[in-house]
């Protein structure tokens, strides 16, 4: 029985192995953080300085389209863009196409103490859960009272000082989409296009790459890649927070794939020079 | 013949609402806006009813399993029955604010949020395993594929500029000049697609979503 050179088993790693060692890497940072500087991409900047434009008492939309599961890329962004509407002394409504939104709304309150000083219904307001996809979008920004008549608790919505006067696109100075899908789309087709809402997208990282244009092109004026575009935003607001600390995994388990597809390819060139 | 009537006025009536809407969208006529508004409504209506068909639906195929006691399937089955009726009536108790009750809010805190978050994070082991396994550079179209996907990884990770401050421009370069140009193209060839798939609605000759098969 021939015995297996070293270059062979380099491209037999069992993958167990492979889950171990990124177990262990990712548990590093942890034990001894990283902190390791975070550049900032044109996307984030171009971000904050929207944010920054706004005035007082103008109305925000954030649209949560993205669920739970991807807090870790999302809700980091998502926390920073809050705490600078509230700088700013917006109006903040939330709205969501996830059946988890509500969820994602009260962990953003938790984690941006700002909120505690401000009242409901009368400087933010979540108006709950939304289905319909593009259609209910288009419907939003024609007549928000079609789609939501209560707010999230169960308030009418007309009893809350925050929507007074509040009824379309046309009294809404900005939408930010926090997006696992293609919401950011409906919006741009509906919000930004049609009725010239500025428009930014907190995406997962997977986002970046089909949003990129649409910023490229002036259509988004900020957009966010997952975790890191998050940690960029910290970074400018000057407020380090979950995507930070985040930074950390990331840059032990993209160590570990560079390293483990460079030794397979090691491995593989040397069986087939050998051959 | 009834059946060619009832084809046709499905048609039509595609045909009638996908005018209504483009109108609407790029003329912005006022009796027309409120007709498309309604249009929308109904969308939005018809969705929520989806919703609960598909609740239905999961708890008839369950039901089913149960019934006729599925091997290895059943009991999972007869779980998931009781955690929805559970889940429900908890809901139920406090319809416009579910939340504050405490036990559905435990529910969602301590097994939605983990099970949701650990389901999303195991993606990561499967995603470093995968890419050792399948990232060979077997040609030198799978070798520039390989080399500009590192450059790309290294340029999202921080650690890419600790080992070379270059790395990031590089990764840039291979984000803004390599792969927008593509995602562009992409995005403006699925524009055209979905004009022509509009087109051809209107016409009647796009029959795949009324349940047939091809067209003319």
């Amino acid at each position: 029985m021939s015995q297996e050179s070293i270059w062979d088993r380099l491209q037999r790693i069992d993958r167990r192995v492979i889950y171990w060692i990124l177990f262990i890497l990712l548990m590093i940072p942890f034990i001894r953080p990283l902190s390791l500087p975070v550049s900032i991409g044109p996307q984030s900047i171009t971000f904050i300085e929207g944010l920054r434009k706004l005035k007082e008492g103008d109305v925000v939309v954030i649209n949560i389209s993205s669920g739970v599961s991807a807090w870790p890329e999302c809700l980091p962004s998502l926390v920073a863009v809050s705490k600078v509407l509230i700088q700013q002394k917006a109006k903040i409504i939330f709205w969501t196409s996830f059946v988890d939104g509500h969820m994602t709304f009260e962990k953003i309150v938790e984690k941006v103490p700002e909120f505690k000083k401000l009242t409901y219904g009368v400087d933010y307001v979540h108006l709950g859960f939304y289905t319909g996809a593009e259609p209910a979008v288009a419907q939003l920004a024609k007549n928000i009272r079609s789609i939501f008549t209560t707010d999230y608790k169960g308030t009418p919505i007309d009893q809350l000082p925050i929507m007074k006067g509040v009824n379309s696109a046309n009294d809404v100075k900005m939408v930010i989409s926090s997006d696992t899908g293609d919401y950011c789309d409906y919006y741009i087709r509906q919000w930004r296009i049609p009725y010239g809402v500025p428009l930014a997208e907190i995406g997962i990282a997977m986002n970046f790459s089909a949003y990129q244009p649409h910023w490229q092109a002036g259509i988004l004026f900020g957009v966010t890649a997952g975790a890191r575009g998050g940690a960029e935003l910290e970074k400018l607001i000057g407020a380090p927070g979950d995507a930070t600390i985040t930074m950390d995994s990331i840059n032990t388990s993209h160590l570990l794939v560079i390293v483990a597809v460079i030794l397979a390819n090691l491995g593989y060139a040397a069986t087939r020079r050998r051959k | 013949m009834a059946e060619v009537v009832r084809r046709e006025l499905v048609y039509v009536l595609t045909a009638v609402v996908v005018i209504i809407m483009i109108v609407d969208y790029f003329f912005a006529v006022p009796a027309i806006s409120a007709i498309a508004g309604e249009l929308n409504t109904w969308a939005t209506v018809i969705s929520t009813m989806a919703l609960t068909l598909g609740a239905v639906n999961i708890i008839r195929v369950h039901s089913r399993n149960v019934r006729k006691r599925t091997p290895g399937v059943w009991y999972h089955s007869a779980w998931l029955i009781f955690i929805f009726a559970f889940v429900l009536l908890l809901g139920l108790t406090n319809i416009n604010n579910p939340s504050a009750n405490p036990i559905y809010k435990w529910i969602f805190d301590y097994s939605y949020v983990s099970l949701g978050q650990t389901w999303y994070a195991i993606t990561g082991f499967y995603i470093a395993s995968a890419a050792y396994r399948a990232f060979r550079a077997r040609n030198i179209d799978a070798a520039l594929l390989l080399i500009a996907g590192i450059l790309v990884m290294l340029k999202n990770a921080p650690i890419g500029e600790v080992i070379w401050a270059q790395l990031p421009v590089l990764g840039g370069w291979f984000n803004d000049i390599g792969q927008m140009p593509a995602m562009r193209t992409f995005l403006i060839v699925a524009a055209f697609g979905l004009l022509a798939f509009g087109f051809r609605t209107l016409l009647g000759r796009e029959r795949g979503f009324y349940g047939e098969v091809g067209g003319g």
